[in-house]
């Protein structure tokens, strides 16, 4: 209600110096290049094939579990402690810390879901140059040489990755201040005394650089009292020419050289209108990249959560095709080979080798490290209406009227932070949201859902409960000077909770009780924003690198913060149910295993093509690092879009897993139906077909939770050995079995889509006309267009009959799409349970479904598993097939029986009207 | 395919015989004038003629028909809609997709036959609310329409009396323009006078000229100043006028007892002029009475032509206002006439919004800060019925660029009032303004009573 400069101003004085460049891109100046972060410029500044690390053979020790041996800095004496794991799965862990450092160094803590079993290593053989191991019973080999200190990971002859093999180790140890440490004969006695943290006297001096002990960015001065602590690494990948992951980044899905540019960086941060294109860091970070081949798939996983920043060059990257060609004809015999250079600001090195081989051996490698995708509530799935702001609980209810009465299904509508009493989360505007459990009984009433957004910066106000027990308990973040951290955030003056702190975490996750978290109820789940965490006022509008978690710096920790909010969130939805319901939480920052815990989505984008384009790459990438549940803002955050961007991209959402429209504060509404009739109609089309797949996705979700593949993943992971799916990023599959390329042009006639797979064929699942694998298929389309292709092969469910809400459909029949491959052939599965609560771990019905010699059957995969469901099979849809004299279904008592059945000719398709049987049985149904 | 047919023939035979329950199961979801479609036969035609099935397949949970004709009162069809009769309250169709969906959508719970959800038959309640509120609508359309007829009476003598003061407005103006002009007259008039006499009379610019002093002071004219001269026409001025003794008048002459003009002018003329208690006698300020007097009058005339220019101005400023008023479009019967010159106020939250018609509308914060959100633009309702909304435009800047607008959405009421402000998107207001002039009769000749 309030006119924005009234309500806004004290933000947006802030907000316009902070951010504001005058130009509608985000203000780069903002955010440090390498150049500008010291430890990223030092590191770089490294020349390779210099490494002064040696590694110490005799110290070496080789148990049942690990290697550990030391390695020399022979500039500086300096030993650090190499420890080396086979680990299960084919797996092979690194660490490198130092031997004996002036302080602990940060190792990442509650990221891995459990200490990673290990395998026997065994020596094969060693000499005064190295030695060899065995990595189990495969023939894979390490072969470690000692000067300089190198790795080499072999499968038989091929080297399939390499350490140090370009001499860029480094490890700054942590050393006394200069002008302190004379002051400090204790320490240095102790040092002396000990030969292995104080080698040889005739240890060089290492100079001082600028910013090894302060650094000035813009205003902001970081005092670095350990002065400087960063860590790197290379890796070579022979044979390899496509690399992809380390989100968070706008950009490709494959990774590109940064030879000529800033390496991708690492460093969760609020980015105000981020441009497209470019390594910048965003809000989340997973340091996970994956390399690939047509023969290989592997992975690497660096375990730190400072700030990080990811080289990488490549020897064929510059070449052209005819370059390339002229290699081949001439017989060049260079490889293609990437190397990708790691580097960190603090902590150690802690590396994870996934070894693959294929691609789906290195997700499931990566989800036994850091576990799976949360399986999510049913309705989560569904359609999410989402606006900065819902004025009130009128508008909340006018809205929700609005999908009725324009009969468009959705799930949840969301509050923005207007919602709060004076941006005082867990708690409502007193006029506005005066009385939120009727509001909230209100959506329940018509079995839907609510997100409201609770944000971890907490207003200093003596009067609010949330502040004074965080302050009374001492739970804040620390400044470097011991007070409590303040930083300037919605509320203006804010406090951030250590959430690195377990008891602070079970705190948090206690407010959520329902009589903790007045008005909440059931169905009120939880959206983390500025977690990065998000303060305006701090360098680079984060939090300043020295203020102190408990001993650690945030540093140290900065990476890990938003995982840990929502971590804490989603424990405290699932505890206010006493451990039945599963929780839903939207965070915007996150880390490695923030999959554990709920959603993220790409922040704030903007309402243009390109956006649109890319939240394609941008969701493939988190998908392939174990972030599946992804989803960029339906229309675009930031400006407005026309309508038919708006319909494009709700016709592109909904076949990614994060299905929300969202919009700012700023922007005209656009609810579905603010655009005439003809375009409500397109997207109450879009919205359905969500709903009708919510089957085949769910079962898409059990599958990531259970397995860590992703759920929209690039065509290269079904097609490993196929290189034109290697760099596709305007379409991509749901599961194996749904192709999809979305169109994202503005005024497209028409859109190619590659159907991958040389004795395939592909159906559009709209007219059902076949098409054959291995080819670019030009299709024409029309604003209701979303080209969307079933494998042959395949068997996906459907729900046709599309309702309010999600869980308005549970107890609906199923149509399967039956899509027959060449062999005519195909399989499929059911998941059913009951779409809310922890049951599903015991209660659930999971079926296999395959057609084979013309007979369709449902067998059930977990015999175990109890559940029961009131949803039958209504029809079966096969495609490719032909006419039957006669189609009987035969059920697990015995009984047969025949089913009518319609056949379309020209299309191939039969349909088989209302066989009935109950979709939890046995049954058979052939064809005659 | 044989097989199957006869096949369903049997089972259509054994339903038809199934009578009461297969009957109620078939009708179900079906408005009367639909009946007519839903015979029992042994086939059904939907009813977009694409398709015969048998006619058991209706209602069978099964959608058989494109236009999901076939499937009246389950959720089968994509594109179905099912009929409730909500007995004692309005009947209505709904989607399909809401038949046992868990919620109740049909006031007489037919919609949920076969769910857990409990719905309960609220048609007579709702009905009873209904008819409460309609007649409630009724009285207020009855009574709005009175007041609205006073109101237009009311606009009509204010149209008159508009008109008259218009009228008066420009008839003062004309006795304005009349005085004005005669006034114009007359300053020029005096005007000359002044001129003529500066020309005229070369006295008159005495009080200035060191050459008609002393011309004033050589009474024998004969181009020399003498002391007698000077004691005749001077004097010293203490508590009053006293005469100057010989030395005196010597002394003023610097010793001399003759002075001519240049000497004049280069001693005595300064003194004059800067000794005040040596001052020409009789003419203490040295002015010509007649001078004086044109001056006076010329002065008067110019404020008294200002003061009349002023009030011309002021008239044809309220005379173009009022017509600028008077060109508004106030509706048929002037009926939104009496709102001019109107405002009225409504608190939401820690706001006050101000809405004057044909004005402007305005945001005043507890804080203070008044904000406009629009000035009068134009009516913007419907083709038929213009007068139910007002737009007002170009208020104070927004954010992100445009400017806050307001729409005014006018509905029948006894009273004239706010009754709620909403900003849906930033800087865009929606007010809803009750007002017994936007009471249609119309509304009355729909009747809501027909729907009952």
């Amino acid at each position: 209600m309030a006119t924005f400069t009234e309500r806004m101003a004290p933000v947006l004085v802030l907000w316009l110096a902070v951010f504001l460049s005058g130009t509608w891109a985000v203000d780069k100046g903002n955010f440090k290049t390498c150049d500008q972060s010291s430890f990223c410029k030092r590191q770089r500044a490294l020349k390779p094939g210099e490494s002064p690390y040696r590694a110490l053979l005799e110290t070496m020790e080789l148990t049942n579990t690990r290697l550990t041996l030391q390695l020399i800095n022979d500039n500086n004496k300096v030993r650090l402690l190499l420890e080396l794991y086979r680990l299960q799965g084919n797996m092979t862990r690194v660490k490198i810390n130092e031997l004996k450092p002036l302080k602990p160094r940060y190792e990442v803590p509650d990221v891995l879901i459990r200490e990673p079993p290990t395998e026997p290593l065994s020596l094969l053989s060693q000499d005064e140059n190295g030695v060899v191991l065995s990595l189990g019973a495969e023939s894979q080999r390490v072969i470690l040489s000692a000067r300089p200190f190198r790795l080499d990971i072999m499968e038989g002859r091929d080297v399939v990755m390499s350490l140090n093999s370009r001499g860029l180790l480094a490890f700054e140890h942590l050393r006394m201040r200069k002008d302190t440490s004379q002051a400090d004969p204790e320490a240095e006695k102790k040092e002396e005394a000990d030969p292995a943290a104080q080698p040889e006297a005739a240890k060089e001096e290492e100079k001082d650089e600028d910013g090894m002990w302060e650094e000035t960015f813009k205003s902001h001065t970081d005092s670095k009292p350990n002065g400087p602590s960063a860590v790197s690494l290379d890796f070579s990948l022979p044979g390899v020419e496509h690399v992809y992951g380390i989100p968070e980044h706008a950009d490709t899905l494959r990774l590109k050289t940064t030879e000529n540019g800033d390496p991708y960086r690492l460093y969760n941060l609020d980015v105000f209108q981020y441009e497209l294109y470019n390594p910048m860091a965003l809000y989340g970070a997973v340091p996970v990249m994956l390399a690939h081949n047509a023969q290989r798939t592997t992975g690497v996983f660096w375990l730190n959560a400072a700030e990080t920043w990811v080289d990488i060059s490549s020897n064929t990257a510059g070449k052209t095709v005819f370059g390339k060609m002229l290699d081949y004809v001439q017989g060049s015999n260079e490889t293609p080979q990437t190397d990708v250079r790691w580097i960190s600001e603090s902590g150690i090195i802690d590396v994870f080798i996934m070894l693959g081989p294929t691609p789906k051996d290195v997700f499931s490698q990566y989800a036994s490290l850091t576990g799976t995708q949360a399986f999510p509530p049913l309705a989560a799935v569904g359609y999410h209406q989402c606006r900065w702001n819902y004025n009130d609980q009128e508008d909340v209810a006018a809205v929700d009227a609005g999908f009725d009465e324009h009969d468009i299904p959705y799930d949840y509508i969301w509050l923005d932070i207007e919602h709060t009493d004076g941006k005082r989360y867990f708690t409502w505007d007193p006029h506005k949201f005066a009385t939120p459990k009727e509001m909230l009984q209100g959506l329940s009433d018509k079995k839907r859902k609510m997100v409201a957004i609770v944000d971890p910066h907490i207003k200093v106000d003596s009067n609010y409960k949330i502040h004074n027990e965080i302050r009374s308990r001492s739970f804040y973040i620390k400044n470097k000077d011991g007070g409590d951290y303040e930083g300037w955030c919605w509320p203006g003056s804010a406090g951030y909770p250590d959430f690195t702190r377990a008891d602070m975490r079970d705190w948090w996750a206690s407010m959520f009780a329902y009589n903790q978290y007045e008005g909440s109820m059931e169905n009120l789940d939880t959206w983390n924003d500025m977690n990065e965490p998000s303060v305006f006022n701090g360098p680079e509008v984060t939090m300043h690198k020295d203020a102190m978690h408990g001993a650690w710096e945030h540093r140290d920790v900065h990476n890990l913060y938003g995982f840990y909010v929502q971590m804490a969130t989603a424990e405290g939805l699932i505890q206010r149910s006493g451990g039945v319901e599963r929780p839903f939480v939207l965070t915007r920052a996150f880390f490695a295993g923030s999959q554990r815990y709920g959603a993220v989505w790409t922040g704030d984008n903007a309402a243009e093509w390109e956006h649109l384009k890319i939240s394609i790459p941008m969701c493939l990438s988190l998908g392939l690092v174990g972030i599946s549940f992804c989803g960029a803002d339906v229309g675009g955050f930031f400006k407005s879009p026309n309508t038919e961007l708006l319909v494009r991209w709700y016709q592109t959402g909904a076949y990614q897993p994060f299905f929300r429209a969202h919009a700012h504060l700023d922007t005209p509404r656009r609810e579905p139906w603010l655009f005439g009739p003809e375009n409500t109609a397109l997207i109450r089309e879009a919205v359905r077909q969500r709903y009708t797949l919510l089957p085949y996705w769910y079962l898409q979700f059990y599958h990531a939770h259970r397995t860590g593949e992703p759920i929209m993943r690039p065509l290269w992971v079904e097609y490993p050995e196929d290189p034109a799916t290697f760099a596709l990023e305007d379409e991509f599959l749901i599961g194996r079995d749904l192709l999809v390329h979305p169109v994202t042009e503005e005024g497209a006639r028409g859109v190619t889509a590659y159907l991958p797979g040389k004795d395939q064929v592909w159906f559009d699942v709209h007219t059902f006309q076949k098409h054959n694998g291995a080819q670019n298929l030009y299709i024409p389309v029309t604003m209701s267009s979303i080209p969307v292709f079933q494998r042959g092969g395949s068997i996906i469910p459907r729900k046709i009959r599309v309702r309010r809400s999600s869980s308005c459909m549970m107890q609906d029949p199923y149509t399967l799409y039956v899509a027959l491959n060449l062999q005519r052939t195909a399989e499929g599965e059911l998941y059913i349970d009951d779409g809310h609560t922890f049951n599903y771990e015991k209660e659930f019905i999971h079926r296999r479904l395959s057609f084979a010699n013309n007979v369709l059957s449902s067998v059930n995969l977990a015999p175990e598993a109890q559940f029961s469901t009131g949803s039958w099979i209504e029809r079966i849809v096969i495609l490719g097939a032909s006419k039957p004299s006669k189609v009987l279904l035969k059920t697990d008592d015995g009984q047969e029986s025949q089913v009518e059945f319609d056949f379309d000719a020209s299309m191939s398709v039969l349909t088989l009207r209302k066989p009935g049987m109950n979709a939890g049985a046995d049954w058979n149904v052939m064809l005659q | 395919m044989k097989l199957l047919f006869s096949c369903s023939l049997l089972l259509f035979i054994t339903a038809a015989c199934l009578c009461g329950s297969a009957a109620t199961r078939k009708l179900r979801g079906i408005s009367s004038s639909y009946k007519r479609f839903y015979r029992e036969r042994r086939s059904f035609l939907c009813i977009d003629g694409s398709r015969v099935i048998p006619f058991e397949q209706v209602n069978d949970d099964y959608c058989d028909c494109e236009d999901g004709s076939d499937e009246p009162g389950t959720s089968a069809c994509p594109r179905g809609r099912f009929y409730c009769t909500n007995l004692g309250f309005r009947p209505h169709y709904i989607p399909s997709s809401r038949v046992n969906d868990g919620i109740c959508d049909c006031c007489d719970a037919s919609d949920e036959y076969n769910s857990h959800a409990r719905c309960q038959n609220s048609c007579w309640n709702l009905g009873q609310r209904e008819r409460a509120y309609v007649e409630g609508q009724m009285r207020t359309l009855d009574e709005g329409l009175q007041l609205k007829q006073q109101l237009i009476e009311e606009g009509v003598l204010l149209w008159r009396e508009k008109q008259a003061q218009l009228r008066e407005l420009q008839q003062v103006a004309e006795d304005l323009q009349i005085k004005l002009e005669e006034h114009r007259r007359r300053k020029q008039e005096v005007e000359q006078t002044l001129k003529a006499l500066e020309a005229g009379d070369t006295r008159v610019r005495g009080k200035n000229s060191s050459e008609s002093t002393f011309r004033l002071l050589d009474s024998n004219k004969d181009g020399s100043l003498s002391v007698e001269e000077l004691q005749e026409k001077l004097v010293l001025v203490q508590e009053e006028e006293l005469l100057l003794s010989e030395e005196e008048a010597v002394a003023l002459m610097g010793g001399g007892r003759q002075m001519d003009l240049p000497m004049f002018q280069h001693s005595l003329w300064d003194v004059l002029n800067t000794e005040n208690r040596v001052k020409i006698r009789g003419i203490v300020d040295a002015e010509d009475p007649h001078l004086k007097a044109a001056d006076t009058a010329a002065e008067r005339e110019a404020s008294s032509l200002k003061k009349v220019e002023e009030a011309y101005d002021t008239i044809n400023m309220e005379i173009s206002d009022l017509r600028k008023k008077l060109t508004i479009d106030y509706g048929p019967d002037w009926e939104f006439l009496f709102l001019n010159s109107q405002c009225y106020q409504l608190n939401v939250y820690e706001y006050t919004y101000n809405l004057c018609p044909f004005n402007q509308v305005t945001q005043k914060s507890t804080a203070g800060s008044e904000v406009s959100l629009g000035r009068w633009g134009m009516w913007a309702g419907t083709p038929k019925n213009p007068y139910s909304q007002m737009v007002y435009e170009n208020g104070e800047p927004c954010w992100q660029g445009g400017s806050r607008s307001t729409t005014v959405t006018l509905t029948c009421g006894t009273e004239t009032a706010l009754c709620g402000v909403k900003e849906p998107s930033k800087c865009q207001y929606i007010i809803d303004f009750q007002t017994p002039v936007a009471c249609q009769p119309v509304l009355k000749q729909r009747g809501i009573h027909s729907e009952l």
